[in-house]
């Protein structure tokens, strides 16, 4: 009993006295912890050991601990297991992860690599092993899936007995540097495809020397010289500007405005073409240093096109007022030797007919008129006569702008009298068309408008219009001969001028 | 087309050139020209005629349809004033398209009256 009571308060004193020692374990834990303590001793079997904690080594330690804290690089060591044992404040930032969750870990738990060449993985470790250190880029790609361009250098650390014992590893964020990297180099082949297949010719020149510096391949083209001969050439020495003073002016105008513009310059090539060029300077920076980059349009063919538009709009001007003239002339002429009460009629049918004329012309481009649609066009009131009571006969002949105008009108005239007067005027009278070609010394056109059937015919006495269209007028518009004779079955008119004047292509008759 | 005629000779009529391609406008000023008491001395369609007409024939002056089927006149413009003949230039064209042959010379825009064409004549003749 006295045992058992003694051996009871000897516990309970004992568990007093370890209750003590925890406390000033932790205590001495805390002060080591917050910096109070300079040394500890610590009773063991061989007596008081004294464990200095402040001094030279807890100084570099201290010194350490807050370089490796300040520095930006992230820095992980880990054992012979990949395990970590120690990373720094940066490492803990750029993987997210903090110290006491990573510690003991494996590295892959807070990154896996990916290699940017399948061959550099294998490299890295054969550099481990042979030199015992590596530094390469790759990707470290976080456990939250973030991937990071990194530069890493490794070195493997070893211990007094010289086996390795695991690696310190320091990482660079290059993730960001690598993005710009990249756009400079998106940007460079995009910019550098403008300008190697530029339709448009691009010099870059040294403002301060005005010499070429930089040309594209379309420029070299324009200009028939190989790149070489043109780079350290200035502007006029390849024909681009008049002389010296022309290119002085242009680069004081450059350093005022910034921009200069030339709508159209002459350029003449070594090989002696002639081209006009737009030129566009502008003044730029690049890296400091001032430079003109110019952009030459080749606008020759715009230039001919605007000429020919020019010369296409006068010529559109000259026809429509010949042509008034005309209707003006063929209204005088109804006026002074018509009816009045039917001169609006007449003008009418007059204008008419020569609008038909106008028709096929610009049809053929003002090249000429086949005589076969000349005449259905001026008998275009009568078409379901043509083939039953109007017959056509001749052979495919093409009449010349003058000719179409002149003998135009005169089937006009004729088609008018013969369907008011003539053989047209009743149901059975008939009427042929015949035009041939005369194969002679001097070959000759000749049409003729035959009619048959009809009531019988007379000279008017009085000479309208429609006589001098189909007399006088025809011969002039053809230089030719114009024959009328009023016969017992209806009119008969043949007009015959040289080929010449009458046809576009000279045909002579089989 | 009628012959050059001798002009000047009792009557003092002044003889003109009708130098123009359109038939219909060419009888237009003739009879024109006729109804005011000119003379025509010969009308020109091409431009080959007319300079064989200014170089052979006797006249007092003319009136140059610009454009001969697509030809310019001004050859014929110079063979006027090579000879020191007046000339009225009648034209579709606008002035500003106008060849510099014609430079100088009374020009008329077509369609243009015949009495307008009448007095622009009568304008480069000389008083009788």
């Amino acid at each position: 009993m006295h045992k058992h009571l003694s051996s009871r308060s000897a516990l309970l004193d004992e568990n007093a006295a370890l209750h003590a020692q925890l406390d000033e374990a932790a205590e001495t834990l805390r002060a080591i912890r917050s910096g109070e303590v300079d040394a500890l001793v610590v009773q063991s079997s061989r007596g008081p050991q004294i464990y200095t904690l402040q001094g030279q080594d807890a100084e570099t330690n201290r010194f350490r601990g807050e370089m490796l804290a300040q520095v930006s690089d992230a820095i992980i060591a880990v054992d012979g297991d990949e395990r970590i044992t120690y990373l720094n404040a940066a490492a803990e930032r750029l993987y997210g992860f903090d110290g006491p969750r990573a510690l003991g870990r494996t590295l892959t738990t807070i990154f896996k690599s990916r290699w940017l060449h399948p061959q550099d993985e294998a490299a890295a470790r054969t550099a481990l092993q042979e030199r015992g250190e590596w530094r390469g880029e790759n990707v470290h790609v976080r456990h939250d899936g973030h991937e990071l361009n990194v530069e890493s250098s490794i070195t493997v650390l070893r211990g007094i007995d010289g086996l390795p014992t695991g690696q310190l590893a320091v990482i660079r964020d290059v993730t960001e540097r690598k993005q710009n990297e990249d756009r400079v180099l998106v940007s460079e082949i995009r910019y550098r495809r403008l300008f190697e297949a530029a339709h448009d010719g691009v010099l870059v020149l040294d403002a301060g020397t005005h010499r070429i510096i930089d040309a594209n391949p379309f420029m070299t083209q324009m200009l028939g010289y190989p790149r070489d001969q043109l780079i350290g050439k200035e502007l006029f020495e390849i024909g681009l500007l008049r002389d010296d003073a022309a290119s002085q002016e242009m680069f004081r105008n450059l350093e005022r405005a910034e921009q200069v513009r030339y709508e159209s310059l002459p350029l003449e090539s070594p090989g002696g073409r002639h081209q006009t060029v737009e030129v566009v300077a502008n003044l730029y920076e690049e890296n400091g240093r001032p430079v003109i980059q110019c952009n030459i349009r080749d606008i020759t063919e715009r230039r001919r096109s605007e000429e020919h538009v020019k010369l296409l709009m006068a010529e559109v001007n000259h026809r429509a007022k010949n042509l008034l003239a005309v209707v003006q002339a063929v209204a005088y002429q109804t006026a002074k030797h018509g009816d009045p009460a039917t001169f609006a009629d007449r003008l009418s049918e007059r204008i008419g007919g020569l609008a038909a004329g106008q028709d096929l012309l610009v049809k053929s481009e003002w090249k000429g008129v086949e005589v076969c649609e000349l005449v259905e066009a001026q008998l275009a009131h009568f078409k379901e006569l043509i083939g039953r009571r109007v017959v056509l006969d001749g052979p495919p002949a093409q009449l010349t702008p003058q000719a179409a105008q002149g003998i135009g009108m005169a089937l006009h005239e004729l088609a008018t009298n013969a369907v008011k007067y003539g053989a047209l005027s009743n149901g059975e009278g008939r009427v042929r068309i015949v035009w041939k070609i005369i194969a002679d010394s001097t070959p000759a056109f000749s049409i003729s408008w035959l009619e048959d059937g009809g009531p019988k015919v007379a000279a008017p006495g009085r000479k309208g219009f429609g006589q001098i269209v189909i007399g006088r007028m025809a011969e002039a518009a053809v230089q030719g001969v114009a024959a009328i004779t009023y016969g017992e079955s209806g009119l008969s008119w043949n007009l015959s001028a040289p080929l010449e004047d009458t046809l576009t292509v000279i045909q002579v008759a089989a | 087309m009628s012959p050059p005629t001798t002009s000047r000779d009792n009557q003092k009529k002044a003889s003109i050139l009708i130098v123009e391609d359109e038939a219909t406008l060419a009888f237009c000023l003739e009879e024109a020209l006729i109804d005011a008491g000119f003379e025509v001395a010969g009308v020109a369609g091409r431009l080959e005629t007319a300079l064989a007409m200014i170089h052979n024939g006797v006249f007092d002056a003319a009136i140059l349809d610009a454009n001969l089927a697509g030809v310019s006149a001004g050859p014929a413009a110079s063979a006027m004033a090579a000879r020191g003949l007046p000339f009225i230039v009648v034209s579709g064209y606008l002035p500003e398209q106008q060849q510099t042959a014609f430079t100088g010379a009374l020009c008329l825009q077509k369609p243009c009256r015949p009495d307008r064409v009448i007095r622009a004549l009568r304008s480069i003749l000389p008083a009788q």
